[in-house]
């Protein structure tokens, strides 16, 4: 990877890190007893490990000059593994946080061990680390390929890739040490929040001037999703995380909003994550992915239209169905109860544009593991789209709010659809990187598959009983008029369902360590042979030029 | 430029373009797309229409059917009420021994009081009323404040060293954390008070002897000359046996040297008067079926 | 339409505009009412501020994540006001940066649960809710009532929540790490000067039992303590079960 960068960038990341390096020392030295100097230590340590790498390549042969005919395809390759290996430890977090709500002395009697801890390490893990990962990479593979041009840069991908990682490392540590900002999704503190947004825009600039240099006239759909996901969420972001820190060598900030106010926004940053982070970004990997490994076209463009419109434009306005019956105006609550509603219908639409784009590649979806992950994945978007805009229903948002269905909810979008689209993008894309006919093992790949599936089913028909007996107890009452139930009666009545969904979480965990053995023998297979056929930039004398 | 294409499968036209071998169909987008957004949208106007749904600056529509959650849920709760009125009154003013003696009231009792007692108390005083380490057991007929509905009742309405106005009162001197007893006086009564309630005789020894006159001096204002107890200052009978902190040597230790300031909340305010006798009725119903 | 877009999906920067332009209506209509309608937050003129040494637990609930399983919202349903007491207003979350109303409910409503059990109870709880609720599936948190918990820079959070609309006064902030001791150790001289400032609700005691300065145990009880007593609003409003 570093090799491929000329001795003048690597010069120029030594002199970048080294600047990280002193950022790090300074907030170390000035941090004092503030948590926040441990975060110092850790970037002045990531800097010079870093930097460590980049002087074990410095001497390197410079790459050819001219690198146009060939795609960039080290940082998607690294953002693929590291995917994985966040995969693998958040979901490691996500089963331990689900067995101690089966036995809370499942722990060690650690401060960092403790449930309100680990929980968003599991959702920061899986959401930023995972799926963040998993999109940066599938995205700059994605606009390479529909552009036909090489990504328009060389440090700037690995800075994306190692910065997004830095902001992911830095939120995960945080909460074991004890810093977070409580906000849902965006727990991080403004510090990292801050470098969060400026890898968000090297990220946004790089993503626009690819498609700036892109020799087909048209930007492809795929690219449309991910364009607004980077977009939308760096809005959400900056405007979620205003905060007033309270110096700046300690960690601890003050959310500029309060109250109701504060409420709104945390949710319409909350659902739109949900709606631009989980969706958007995965639609665009499916409607690369899936056609690409149907060999179909996509069925319908005006379909693609009239979703990636809706979805844009209908979910901004849902986030206050997080909010119903609570202190929010209820003019609020009107607005994202209807909205939810209408946004089922784009949802649905690019649900169906997915399946209806397998007619007539059944028999793929039959044979092939990889392509059966993308269409379960599609199917569970339907199902928690559907889920979604269901509970957004007031008098059924009063049954499910507060209890396990929203966590079943969840885990049907995020195991059934973000992590199934994005296992099977990697069982797709795996080979073609690494220069291979398959993945290693194609059985492993259908074994991953069942797992993930059983796992999935398990999980979310776990947390729908639950959480439905749940709801129903705590509103139960008896012939006399009163509640039936205590609230430590529904916790017991719970039991049973924790610990089947612990195990069906078990089930996915095998599943990604499976897949990872596979990934892991794939590459050690790949003997750098020849490039793929047709999997180069388009040639040089532009076929057209866009914008 | 565009080439558009016919795809063999499904007849329809390609837009033409093609990336990385992924083309498009430009199928007609399905009629029941249009017609469901349609439904959608005209169900989402009639909600806005009938709801609070649209901010006009300063204020908001507040909807033909001028709803609000703030109101509906009074009326629910006011309606609930008004449904339970029926004994929920009779047991603000039916005697105790009365409604102890009336079935249908007793059924709403033991209907109501598990999950209010489940909600409110029993962190304290476990699920069944069992007490733990601090916390008194409801339901072995040994009161602190008098066993009596009336002063059960009282107990509930007031707390024990509550923040409630006329809180019942109590506290446990810390006779050695504070200096007010030396030493070997401490160790001295501990033994006595211990052999208050020893199921085997024990042996006299001059520490005992010593110990029965600090107790005397000292401690008999409040549990009595015999040990027995005082429920006007809430101070634990010492001879029956029932601790409340517990019998063995370190915790009667932790009570003389340390003290002890037991609190209980006063429930007057979170629940009503009709709450708090049906608690009371259901104490001494669980008291009934003590051997 | 479809020709528009057509011509639209040439052009990156348009596409950009659109994305952005589209995208920022929902929020904008929702979210910038609720700074100029006036009936969003309801007058609360006993409103009292968290004291310091509360400030401090508040802290402490989202280092540890207390928030992940407790919400601190009761919404206008029958059974949360007859479970939990009156439902929540918007007054008196106003001064919460950030608000912490929850959306799981692992374990039971925390909105009003000041006053409802003791402090012994409170510190017997966190120190292991299991030796209280046999079936609890809370966390221990054994090191609280171990550590001192850091007072030195209230001022400067004081000053910072000021910055952002919360109305301490300047004797507040210049007196908050005092106040923040007083408030557990009622018998010291700095004790005085919470009821001062803060009103005569502020709880003023040792909340764990060990006496000296404020342990992280202390400020934690001192916040839960407070919740659901800033403000009599709710109760007032006569829907009280
Ligand atoms: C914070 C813990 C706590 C809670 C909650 C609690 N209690 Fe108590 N309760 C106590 C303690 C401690 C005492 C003993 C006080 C003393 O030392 O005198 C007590 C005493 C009592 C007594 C008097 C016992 C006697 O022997 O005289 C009654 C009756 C009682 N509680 C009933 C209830 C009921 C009913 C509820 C629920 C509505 C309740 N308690 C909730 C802690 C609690
Ligand atoms: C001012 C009144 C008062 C005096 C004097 C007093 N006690 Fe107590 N004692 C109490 C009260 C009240 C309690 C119950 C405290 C509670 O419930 O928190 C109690 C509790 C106890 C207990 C714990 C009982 C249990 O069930 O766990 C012991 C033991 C005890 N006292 C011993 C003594 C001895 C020995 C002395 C004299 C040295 C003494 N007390 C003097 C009021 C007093
Ligand atoms: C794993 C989820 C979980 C976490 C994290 C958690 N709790 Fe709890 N909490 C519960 C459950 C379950 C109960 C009900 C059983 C019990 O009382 O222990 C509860 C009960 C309580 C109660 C009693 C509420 C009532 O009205 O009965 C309080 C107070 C409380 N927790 C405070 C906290 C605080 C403070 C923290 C953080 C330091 C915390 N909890 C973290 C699950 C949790
Ligand atoms: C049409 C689309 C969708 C709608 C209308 C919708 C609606 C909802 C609703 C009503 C809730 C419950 C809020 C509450 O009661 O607290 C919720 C929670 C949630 N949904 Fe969806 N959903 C949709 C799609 C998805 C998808 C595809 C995912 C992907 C993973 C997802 C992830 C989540 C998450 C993470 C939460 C939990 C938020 C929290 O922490 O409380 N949703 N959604
Ligand atoms: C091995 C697989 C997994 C297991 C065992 C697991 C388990 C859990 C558990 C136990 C919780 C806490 C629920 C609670 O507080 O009651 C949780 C929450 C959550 N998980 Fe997972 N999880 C897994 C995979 C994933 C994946 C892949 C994603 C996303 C891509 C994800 C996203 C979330 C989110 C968003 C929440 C918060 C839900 C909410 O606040 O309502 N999880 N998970
Ligand atoms: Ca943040
Ligand atoms: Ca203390
Ligand atoms: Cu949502």
């Amino acid at each position: 990877m570093l090799s491929e960068l000329t001795s003048g960038q690597r010069q120029a990341a030594l002199i970048f890190l080294a600047l990280v390096a002193c950022v790090g020392l300074f907030v170390a030295g000035f941090g004092g007893a503030d948590p926040i100097a441990a975060h110092g230590w850790l970037v002045l340590g990531v800097a010079l490990i870093s930097a460590f790498a980049v002087l074990t390549r410095f001497h390197d042969p410079e790459p050819v000059a001219d690198r146009s005919g060939s795609y960039y395809d080290a940082p998607v390759k690294a953002g693929i593994i590291l995917a994985m290996v966040w995969a693998v430890l958040a979901m490691f977090v996500g089963d331990w946080v689900a067995w101690l709500l089966v036995d809370p002395e499942l722990t060690f009697s650690e401060p960092w061990a403790s449930f309100g801890r680990l929980r968003p390490v599991h959702t920061t893990g899986v959401i930023f680390g995972f799926g963040g990962n998993a999109l940066i990479a599938t995205s700059f593979y994605v606009v390479q390929r529909t552009c036909r041009v090489r990504l328009a840069g060389h440090l700037s991908p690995l800075f994306v890739l190692w910065g997004y990682n830095l902001f992911c490392l830095l939120a995960v540590t945080g909460y074991l040490w004890g810093i977070n900002q409580s906000k849902e999704y965006a727990e991080p503190e403004w510090y990292a929040d801050l470098w969060l947004v400026i890898v968000w825009v090297a990220y946004f600039v790089l993503y626009l001037r690819t498609l700036a240099r892109r020799k087909e006239p048209h930007i492809y759909v795929a690219n449309w999703y991910y364009l607004a996901f980077i977009l939308v969420v760096a809005v959400l972001h900056i405007v979620n995380g205003l905060a007033l820190p309270l110096s700046w060598a300690q960690a601890k900030s003050y959310s500029l909003f309060s109250g109701v106010q504060d409420a709104m926004t945390q949710w319409w940053y909350g659902h739109n994550a949900v709606a631009f982070f989980l969706t958007a970004g995965f639609l665009g990997m499916l409607y690369y992915y899936l056609p690409k490994r149907a060999e179909r076209p996509i069925y319908s463009y005006r379909l693609s239209i009239i979703s990636f419109w809706g979805i844009t434009f209908f979910y901004m306005w849902a986030g206050s169905h997080h909010l119903h019956y609570t202190a929010l105006p209820q003019w609020v609550q009107t607005l994202g109860m209807t909205f939810s509603v209408m946004l089922l219908v784009p949802s649905w639409a690019s649900a169906g544009n997915a399946l209806m784009t397998l007619n007539g590649a059944w028999h793929k979806v039959r044979d092939d593991a990889t392509l059966r992950f993308m269409f379960v994945a599609a199917v569970f978007y339907g199902l928690s789209t559907f889920e979604g805009s269901f509970m957004a229903i007031r008098p059924v948002n009063a049954l499910s709010h507060y209890t396990d269905w929203t966590v079943g909810h969840v885990h049907a979008g995020a195991l059934g659809w973000v992590a199934m689209i994005t296992f099977g993008a990697i069982y797709a894309s795996v080979p073609w990187l690494w220069k291979q006919k398959t993945m290693w093992s194609p059985r492993l790949v259908e074994v991953h598959f069942w797992l993930a599936l059983a796992g999935t089913l398990i999980y979310v028909f776990a947390m729908w009983n639950s959480g439905i007996i749940q709801g129903l107890m705590w509103r139960t009452y008896n012939e006399s008029g009163t509640l039936a139930y205590s609230f430590v009666d529904s916790l017991e009545a719970m039991h049973p369902y924790y610990i089947a969904r612990a195990v069906g979480g078990l089930f996915f965990l095998v599943g990604t360590l499976v897949g990872c053995y596979n990934i892991w023998m794939t590459i050690r297979a790949s003997r750098a042979a020849a490039v793929l056929e047709g999997d180069h930039p388009a040639p040089r004398p532009a076929l057209e030029t866009g914008s | 430029m565009a080439v558009e294409e016919r795809d063999p499968l499904s007849g329809y036209k390609t837009t033409g373009h093609e990336w990385n071998g992924i083309k498009e169909l430009n199928t007609p987008v399905p009629r029941p797309v249009f017609v469901f957004l349609i439904a959608a949208f005209l169900f989402s106007v009639g909600y806005w229409l009938l709801m609070p749904a649209w901010p006009t600056g300063q204020s908001y529509t507040k909807g033909l059917l001028g709803f609000d959650q703030r109101d509906q849920v009074a009326r629910d709760v006011a309606a609930a009420a008004a449904q339970r009125a029926a004994w929920s009154r009779a047991l603000e003013y039916t005697p105790f021994d009365v409604a102890l003696a009336d079935p249908a009231l007793m059924t709403r009792v033991r209907d109501t009081a598990p999950a209010l007692f489940g909600d409110n108390c029993a962190m304290c005083h476990g699920q069944s009323g069992e007490g733990g380490p601090g916390f008194p057991n409801l339901r072995d007929g040994a009161w602190l404040w008098g066993g009596t509905p009336d002063e059960i009742a009282e107990t509930m309405r007031v707390g024990v060293n509550a923040d409630h106005a006329d809180t019942r009162v109590s506290q446990m001197p810390a006779f050695g954390r504070d200096q007010m007893l030396p030493q070997e006086d401490v160790r001295a009564v501990i033994d006595y008070v211990r052999s208050l309630s020893s199921e085997r005789p024990v042996a006299p020894s001059a520490r005992l002897v010593r110990g029965a006159e600090v107790f005397a001096n000292t401690c008999a204002a409040c549990h009595g000359v015999t040990g027995e107890g005082s429920q006007a200052v809430g101070a634990p009978n010492l001879t029956d046996g029932a601790w409340l902190y517990g019998g063995d040597r370190d915790s009667v230790h932790q009570s003389v040297w340390g003290g002890r300031h037991g609190q209980m909340p006063a429930w007057e305010g979170r629940l009503s008067t009709a709450e708090r006798r049906l608690l009371t009725l259901y104490l001494l119903d669980l008291g009934r079926d003590q051997p | 339409m479809f020709g528009l877009h057509y011509k639209l999906e040439r052009k990156a920067i348009t596409l950009v505009l659109a994305i952005i332009g589209v995208a920022s209506i929902g929020g904008i209509v929702e979210i910038a009412p609720l700074f100029t309608i006036d009936q969003t937050v309801e007058e609360a003129p006993d409103m009292r501020l968290l004291t310091p040494l509360e400030l401090t637990g508040r802290n402490i609930y989202i280092r540890e994540g207390c928030n992940a399983c407790h919400s601190q919202m009761i919404r206008t349903l029958r059974d949360e006001v007859e479970r939990y007491g009156p439902y929540s207003r918007a007054a008196e979350s106003q001064y919460d940066h950030p608000m912490l109303w929850g959306s799981k409910r692992t374990g039971p409503d925390l909105a009003r649960v000041g006053g409802k059990y003791s402090d012994a109870w409170h510190a017997a709880h966190l120190a292991n809710p299991r030796d209280l609720v046999p079936q609890s599936v809370m966390p221990a948190y054994p090191w609280l009532g171990r550590r001192q918990a850091r007072i030195d820079d209230l001022g400067r959070h004081l000053r910072a929540l000021q910055a952002l609309g919360v109305p301490y006064t300047e004797a507040m902030i210049e007196h908050a790490e005092a106040d923040a001791y007083g408030q557990a150790a009622p018998n010291s001289e700095r004790g005085w000067g919470v009821a001062e400032r803060y009103g005569e609700a502020a709880n003023v005691r040792d909340f764990d039992g060990q006496p000296g300065a404020p342990t992280e145990m202390d400020a934690l009880i001192a916040y839960l303590q407070m919740l659901g007593r800033q403000t009599a609003i709710a109760e007032a409003a006569g829907d009280a079960p």
